[in-house]
């Protein structure tokens, strides 16, 4: 890693920072800006960071998997503590005075009587350069003053004012608008394109019709969608190619059903999770200025270095005439790993020969975007007489869950994501099915982690019962990881666990480890005589290791939560005929202001001496159990259908409900 | 078609399409972009702009309907450099992820402390129902209303 790739400092003092990493509301650029701070002893305010701009970011494969921070963390901490050493070398030349007896604080390199020289004037003659070691001194932690500190974001005073600027605020000289005209079903093809009533309409630029590619350029945003509404267009849809399912074995201890066959009690249960939307608010849009030389996209994406090279094969450009310049984005949960808008808008503006912004509608980005996939989970387990588990067969049955495809590599640690549970078995059996799905499936957040551990937290949970034992003791003696245990057992002390409740109010439990970040939730919910089930109450204790910024972890883990009860009460992506029929908010409701928990309540417990992972992800892959646990402990009724609706919860209850 | 919209105290005479909706006005003709689109059929909150003291959504307004309406948009709420008290609020609770549908917010929350200075959570949470939020700050958002309607 070279410094200059990493961090420069400024003729005026202030810091700039590079990542790949992308800003999407986790709050990254803010936590990226304290460690860079930290490091180089400077108000945060003076650390500008660039992120994902291809033209001056070094390579980066993309922003998810919450890896962001555990990734990027360590490099620039480094980059930025080089660079400190490299200014107090340079001062100590300068002045000199051994390096030994310098000190970088406040934006100065001094000697303790006060002589020194400030970053700005030590970077005048060169800037800082050099391969950062591997092994440079980071500052102690008894002279942090930004890291572990919480902080807002540093996009806040912008995003309450308006003045923040996302994709489709861009307004370029000479940009015009465009819309795209879709077809009956996902994938049919235009074979005849009758433009002549669309290009007499007002302010029509350009009709493109280019492969898969039908639209309209115009100079407003109303023309557009007009013009592309008239276009006459006879479609063809092609016969889709069959393809076999993957199966992808996660885990095989072997002996499995000789195990089972063995156990004084065995359980079975089958657990379905439908497709559901990520549901963006702001639908997709990109700015792209295509010149016979190169082209600029303007977009929100996750993998900004995989646009350009989509949209620079799709145009015919060379990957490095094109630069992608990530804006700020509605939040997209995964959905923007995949190139679509970037690539329709590239198109568009070849042939208009201006820039072009391309938001989509509410109804093509349901219809149209890609979303989390089903998932069915089978799993049976059998106890030994003291209700140990002793064996574990556990088959899941999905589609891809990544924007790259049906790669046969990443099956495992995508859609097979977190189908191993966490606990001590002795022998388990566990089985990834990737079966072809004519939806357009990709990334959501977690990817199957969600749906793998709705089915293990259930399961864990009626095994528990079924054996007389307390869930929470049935899960400790299961675990032997201690943070894994640490965060069970405080989740349990801080939402006063075991508490005598009132009619039709239940508790439930339900944990993780999710790429090395642990977390443990207690939901409580009350279910109305008809099934409805609300949220009152969600405690979570979460170990990221290290913690940057305490409020930033704070603020994701509560929105994962809340988020994943919008999935786990409400969702459901309709299909019908292979096209997506819920394509508006009244179809495809998510959890709003009143149907908000009357309390999250998050505590970020990270073991420092742990490397700092992932927060955004996690907070939402317990939930769906936790409420689900809830929800038998106030009524007994086990619901293993996603979502919890009245009737699915009124048909579970013992009594057949009220 | 030209018309004269009233926006944050000033007018501002446009050339617009008959069919041009107040938020295409707003963010195309006079540069306020602070206002989002999120599904222009009045369902998500991110276009929300006060008309005459009511949170409505500009996507669904008519832009000739507009022109005797006196309109605030998100940008219209600071004072120069004095952030609206609900503004403050929300950096203060950092209540925002992506912030993509906190203008909606923020202008939704406005116009109920003008009309109920001091509301419960019940009413701001009514008040606020028409603002969708898919990063899940509704907690903190609450917050923040109560903090800005605090006396």
């Amino acid at each position: 890693m070279n410094l200059q790739e990493r961090i420069r400092i400024e003729p005026d003092g202030s810091v700039t920072a590079f990542s790949g990493k992308i800003e999407f509301g986790q709050g990254i650029r803010t936590a990226f800006a304290q460690l860079v701070a930290n490091e180089l002893d400077v108000p945060v305010e003076r650390v500008r960071v660039v992120m994902g701009d291809t033209g001056q970011v070094p390579f980066d494969f993309g922003t998810f998997g919450s890896h962001s921070v555990e990734q990027e963390a360590p490099a620039l901490r480094r980059a930025a503590a080089f660079a400190r050493h490299v200014l107090i070398d340079r001062a100590a030349t300068r002045l000199g005075i051994p390096a030994t007896r310098l000190d970088a604080r406040d934006g100065v390199v001094a000697d303790g009587d006060g002589t020194g020289l400030g970053y700005g004037d030590l970077v005048l003659d060169a800037p800082l350069k050099g391969e950062v070691p591997e092994d440079v001194a980071l500052l102690p932690p008894a002279r942090w003053r930004h890291i572990g500190q919480p902080l807002a974001r540093v996009e806040a005073r912008d995003i309450v004012t308006g003045r923040a600027r996302y994709t489709a605020d861009i307004r370029l000289d000479g940009m015009a608008r465009g819309a795209i005209a879709r077809p009956p079903a996902r994938g049919a093809r235009a074979t005849r394109v009758d433009d002549r009533a669309a290009r007499a309409m007002p302010g029509v630029v350009a009709v493109v019709h280019d492969g898969d590619v039908v639209g309209v350029v115009a100079e407003r945003d109303e023309q557009a969608r007009a013009a592309a509404d008239a276009l006459d267009i006879d479609w063809e849809t092609p016969r889709r190619e069959e393809r076999a399912t993957q199966v992808v074995p996660l885990r095989e201890d072997g002996g499995t059903d000789a195990a089972l066959a063995s156990a004084k009690l065995v359980l079975s249960a089958t657990y379905t999770l439908p497709s559901i939307a990520n549901a963006s608010i702001g639908p997709s849009a990109a700015v792209v200025d295509v010149r016979p030389d190169g082209a600029t996209v303007y977009a929100g994406t996750h993998r900004p270095f995989g646009l350009r090279d989509a949209v620079a094969g799709r145009v015919g450009l060379p990957q490095e005439s094109v630069r992608v310049m990530p804006q700020m984005s509605s939040g997209t949960y995964g959905r923007s790993s995949a190139p679509d808008v970037s690539v329709e808008a590239a198109v568009l503006s070849k042939y208009a020969r201006r820039p072009v912004l391309l938001q989509w509608s509410r109804a093509e980005e349901f219809a149209f975007s890609p979303s989390r996939p089903e998932a069915v989970l089978e799993v049976t387990a059998g106890l030994d007489a003291s209700g140990q588990i002793l064996a574990w067969r556990y088959d899941e049955h999905t589609n891809v869950h990544t924007a790259a495809g049906p790669d046969p590599r990443a099956a495992a640690m995508t859609s097979g994501r977190n189908a191993v549970p966490p606990y001590v078995i002795p022998s388990a059996h566990v089985v990834l099915h990737v079966e072809p799905t004519p939806l357009r499936t990709a990334n959501f957040r977690s990817l199957a982690a969600a749906e793998n551990v709705f089915a293990i937290e259930s399961f864990v949970d009626e095994l528990a019962h079924a054996s007389h034992q307390d869930p929470l003791a049935f899960r400790l003696r299961h675990t032997s990881d201690t943070r894994l245990r640490r965060v069970m057992e405080r989740v349990a002390e801080a939402s006063g666990y075991g508490k005598k409740l009132p009619e039709r109010r239940g508790r439930g439990f339900a944990c993780t480890r999710y790429h090395g970040t642990y977390l443990a939730q207690v939901a409580e919910v009350e279910v109305s005589p008809a099934g409805a089930v609300r949220v009152l109450h969600v405690w979570c204790v979460i170990d990221p290791g290290l913690v940057i910024n305490p409020d930033g972890v704070r603020n994701q883990v509560e929105g994962g939560i809340q988020q994943s009860a919008s999935w786990t009460l409400l969702e459901e992506l309709r299909h019908r005929e292979g096209r997506v029929a819920t394509t508006s908010w009244d179809t495809y409701p998510i959890a709003t202001f009143r149907d908000a928990p009357e309390s999250i309540e998050v505590l970020v417990e990270g073991e420092a001496s742990a490397p700092s992972t992932g927060v955004g992800e996690p907070g939402a892959v317990p939930t769906p159990a936790a409420i689900a646990n809830a929800l038998f402990a106030a009524c007994g009724a086990r619901v293993r259908e996603v979502p919890l609706t009245r009737e699915r919860v009124r048909k579970a209850m013992p009594t057949g409900g009220v | 078609m030209r018309l004269v919209v009233t926006v944050n105290g000033t007018n501002h005479e446009v050339d617009a399409p008959p069919s041009a909706s107040l938020l295409s006005v707003l963010r195309d003709d006079l540069g306020l972009t602070g206002t989002r689109f999120g599904c222009g059929s009045g369902q998500c909150g991110a276009c929300f702009v006060i008309a005459d003291g009511r949170a409505v959504a500009s996507c669904l307004m008519p832009a000739r309907q507009a022109a005797d309406r006196d309109i605030t948009t998100i940008e219209g709420l600071a004072k120069g450099e004095t952030l609206h008290p609900v503004q403050a609020a929300f950096i203060a609770e950092d209540a925002m992820q992506c912030g993509y549908c906190t203008s909606g917010m923020i202008v939704s929350a406005a116009a109920l402390l003008a009309r109920d200075a001091a509301p419960d959570e019940a009413t701001i949470r009514d008040a606020l129902a028409g603002n969708l939020c898919r990063c899940g700050v509704y907690g903190r958002a609450i917050r923040a209303v109560r903090r800005a309607g605090a006396p």
